[in-house]
């Protein structure tokens, strides 16, 4: 499935924003893979959401997803980062 | 600092408030998830609430598993023994219990935002601890409590039915709604609020809500007409 990540708020915007993800990835697994490829801290918090408007369940499956809302080819979502806690 | 305004808040009024639950309500009957509307005749707010129930596995503790068959009274005999304030251990039979949810969103005025209140009790009466409510929600959800975007989870008494719920802190929900919709200029006039926020706060808490929510945007195109 190809996603398509953009960033919303002030959270910094990938260099690579094309992904060929599994279908069976998770929404939790994208954000592991997000945080980790943006360097976060363990206590930034990141959400994905779909749509703009709509942050599924961390289990959903993208390739459900992609059934669901993806448009010419690709499924668009929108990540965004809380500040740091603490 | 909470009180730290953004470029831009997106404050939700409270008429706004009602017109997303509506929407919200709307939605839910059609897909039979349970929310409804809910007014008091002594306050003039109303809010949402849900009620649902679970089914929880209780653990049975390994070692009375795995004792000799041979030895079955002796088993039974050593689990009456057990402390009767050990809850893991009452009813060896039992590994299943019933769990109501409750689920309310409240308009609140001194922040601008929707509040969750929750709580859960067994069919018998007993209230959940927080511990016990987290102890069935998902592992990623639970590091969600720690590191989201609010403040604490404190128990307070229900601004309209009196009673203690627990609370989702609200001080840091304008923030992160914010942050969401502010990439998004055109397209947020469509956007439900409550969908948006309790999509975000609620499986913390174990709440999850299915996927056609999403689509909730009006289908009416805000760009005029030739």
């Amino acid at each position: 499935v190809d996603v398509l990540l953009k960033a919303g708020g002030d959270t910094p915007i990938m260099r690579t924003k094309k992904w060929a993800v599994e279908r069976t990835r998770t929404i939790q697994g994208l954000v592991d893979f997000i945080k980790k490829f943006l360097k976060l801290m363990a206590s930034e918090q990141l959400f994905i959401y779909v749509n703009q408007s709509f942050a599924p369940s961390p289990d959903q499956e993208v390739g459900t997803l992609y059934e669901c809302f993806g448009s010419d080819g690709k499924l668009v979502l929108h990540y965004c980062k809380t500040q740091a806690w603490g | 600092s909470c009180s730290m305004a953004g470029e831009e808040d997106f404050f939700l009024e409270e008429k706004r408030f009602r017109q997303f639950c509506e929407e919200f309500v709307k939605h839910s009957q059609q897909i039979g998830d349970g929310w409804e509307w809910r007014t008091s005749k002594d306050f003039g707010d109303g809010y949402l609430s849900k009620t649902h129930f679970q089914v929880r596995n209780r653990h049975i503790p390994p070692d009375l598993k795995e004792k000799n068959n041979d030895n079955t009274e002796e088993m039974l005999f050593a689990h009456v023994e057990e402390p009767s304030d050990d809850s893991q251990a009452a009813g060896v039979c039992s590994t299943e219990e019933v769990v109501r949810y409750e689920y309310h969103v409240l308009y609140s005025s001194s922040y601008q935002v929707p509040v969750l209140y929750f709580r859960a009790c067994f069919l018998d009466g007993r209230p959940l601890t927080l511990d016990e409510i987290w102890g069935s929600v998902h592992a990623s959800y639970q590091a969600r409590l720690q590191e989201g975007p609010w403040d604490t989870i404190t128990q307070q008494e229900h601004p309209i039915l009196g009673q203690p719920f627990f609370v989702l802190h609200p001080c840091r929900t304008n923030e992160f709604i914010s942050a969401v919709l502010r990439g998004s200029q055109e397209h947020h006039r469509n956007i439900n609020y409550i969908t948006l926020w309790l999509s975000t706060v609620g499986p913390v808490v174990g709440l999850n809500l299915p996927l056609s929510y999403a689509k909730l945007a009006p289908e009416q195109s805000t760009a005029a007409a030739v």
